[in-house]
């Protein structure tokens, strides 16, 4: 019978430190996934503006030199502009929103940035693409700084408040 | 067939609405089409066999022009696009020259908002209509012609084509660098380099020529003829050069500068006559050196790219032997 009790113990307090963990996770993941897409938005601009690349070959280079856990969505921005012949870039760009959010595990500022520059990605020529990247990587720093912060604060209290919970739960069912 | 492949594989780089429209029109008119355009607030419009025509939403050819469909700001914007591969900015040199060429060879000219700057022209802007030529290839045209154009002994003659606008004029001098180049049974293949000023002649697309232009042939694409023809000689050590639309002064200089440097040359200029030709004050010097040996005048009399005359350096007419 005290094994029993033990063991059941045991689960509860792991089950709140994961559940903890995973909650703080989320910022971290917010986090190193900004500096990947910032790597990638580079990557696209050295495409774009200095070697006058057209965007799908450079999406389709994005996707193989940046960080594969962001990259892809640059390759399946590609493949559903060619395939269902988009009229516009930005159409493309919507189509990957849901995973900003849900795989991505970015805000809404953050998938806002991005949806800005599928509005004028192509439209217009090298100076003015140029343009549009600083201004859009500028945002993308602001952004990253803003996640940095908020992972320093938040991962580790959310993963202290799960050991914590775990324990409080502990001692209440004692 | 090929012809309506042609045409679908183009229609297919057009704005949805303009896609379908386009794709109902009946197929024996589809292989037909020379060109369609596309004007902001105007219907759309097909040429072909000397007419336009407007396009009902069905894809019906009509002369009512309230039944044609009214292409709008959204439908040229999106063409755009999709012709220029979502890159306007990798095509901005062609779009400078006012037409983007696309896979398959075909020529775009744009019309639209021409800025400029300390460089000249910088860019053209608020498009507000797209001409799309497309591009036949006529593979074979100039067979009967070659016999005419070199002799037994693998000399060949400088070579003027004279035409007016739209009348088969580049389709005939491609042809003629294809077999140059290719080369057949009574003369072996001459290096052949084009100067591809507006990359009509070879179609260029991200280094490949779209069009056959023969295995020997080199290409100087979006190069001024006059620069092109420099830099030819220097560099790609041709037997005969090849050149459309000849006329400015600078082309005339290159010209002596290729001759000097015994290469031969095949050109092509807008004109309906030799005598028309022999007036133009830029051309005069050539024409009193004889340069050209041989003369091809072509017309519509009998479908595009009719060979109205042929004749030699003294303008004397060659009579082409029957069943040509």
């Amino acid at each position: 019978m005290l094994i029993l009790k033990t063991l059941s113990l045991a689960i509860i307090f792991i089950t709140c430190a994961i559940l903890g963990y995973c909650y703080g996770q989320r910022f971290t993941l917010r986090y190193e996934n900004l500096v990947s897409l910032e790597q990638c938005i580079k990557i696209l601009e050295t495409e774009i503006v200095y070697g006058a690349t057209p965007l799908p070959t450079a999406l389709s280079n994005v996707y193989k030199k940046g960080n594969p856990r962001v990259s892809y969505i640059f390759e399946k921005i590609k493949d559903d502009l060619l395939e269902k012949k988009r009229s516009f870039v930005f159409e493309s760009f919507l189509e990957i929103e849901d995973e900003l959010y849900g795989k991505m595990n970015l805000k809404k500022e953050d998938v806002e940035i991005m949806l800005s520059l599928g509005r004028v990605l192509g439209s217009s020529d090298r100076h003015d693409q140029s343009k549009v990247f600083k201004i859009v990587l500028n945002q993308i720093e602001a952004q990253i700084e803003d996640a940095k912060i908020e992972k320093n604060k938040n991962e580790k209290l959310y993963r202290n408040l799960g050991v914590l919970a775990g324990i409080g739960l502990i001692i209440l069912l004692v | 067939m090929k012809e309506i492949k042609i045409y679908n594989s183009l229609v297919e780089n057009l704005n949805e609405v303009l896609r379908d429209t386009l794709l109902k029109i009946p197929f024996h008119i589809k292989g037909k089409i020379e060109e369609i355009r596309l004007k902001r607030g105007m219907p759309l419009m097909i040429y072909y066999e000397g007419n336009d025509y407007f396009v009902s939403r069905n894809g019906e050819i009509t002369e009512d022009i309230s039944k044609a469909v009214i292409v709008n700001e959204k439908h040229i914007e999106s063409t755009f696009q999709l012709i220029s591969n979502y890159s306007p900015y990798a095509y901005l040199e062609e779009i400078k020259n006012g037409y983007i060429t696309i896979a398959g060879g075909h020529r775009i000219g744009i019309g639209g908002k021409v800025v400029y700057g300390q460089n000249g022209i910088e860019n053209i802007k608020n498009i507000s209509s797209l001409n799309i030529r497309i591009a036949r290839e006529k593979i074979g045209i100039s067979n009967f012609l070659m016999p005419y154009l070199i002799n037994d002994k693998r000399y060949f003659y400088n070579t003027l084509i004279i035409s007016p606008p739209q009348c088969g004029k580049t389709t005939l001098l491609r042809d003629i660098v294809r077999n140059l180049s290719n080369g057949s049974s009574f003369y072996k293949g001459f290096k052949v380099s084009i100067i591809d000023e507006r990359s009509e002649l070879a179609g260029m697309y991200n280094g490949i020529p779209q069009k056959d232009i023969g295995i020997r042939t080199d290409v100087l694409d979006g190069c001024l003829k006059s620069d092109g023809i420099i830099m030819a000689i220097r560099s790609l050590s041709p037997e005969i050069i090849a050149v459309d639309e000849i006329g400015g002064k600078k082309d005339v200089e290159a010209i002596h500068e290729a001759l000097r440097a015994g290469i031969k040359l095949i050109a092509t200029i807008h004109g309906s006559s030799i005598q028309e030709i022999r007036e133009k004050q830029s051309m005069k010097g050539i024409f009193e050196e004889k340069v050209f040996e041989r003369y091809i005048v072509l017309d519509r009399s009998n479908g595009v790219g009719t060979v109205k005359a042929l004749a030699d350096r003294n303008y004397n007419p060659i009579y082409l032997k029957k069943g040509a």
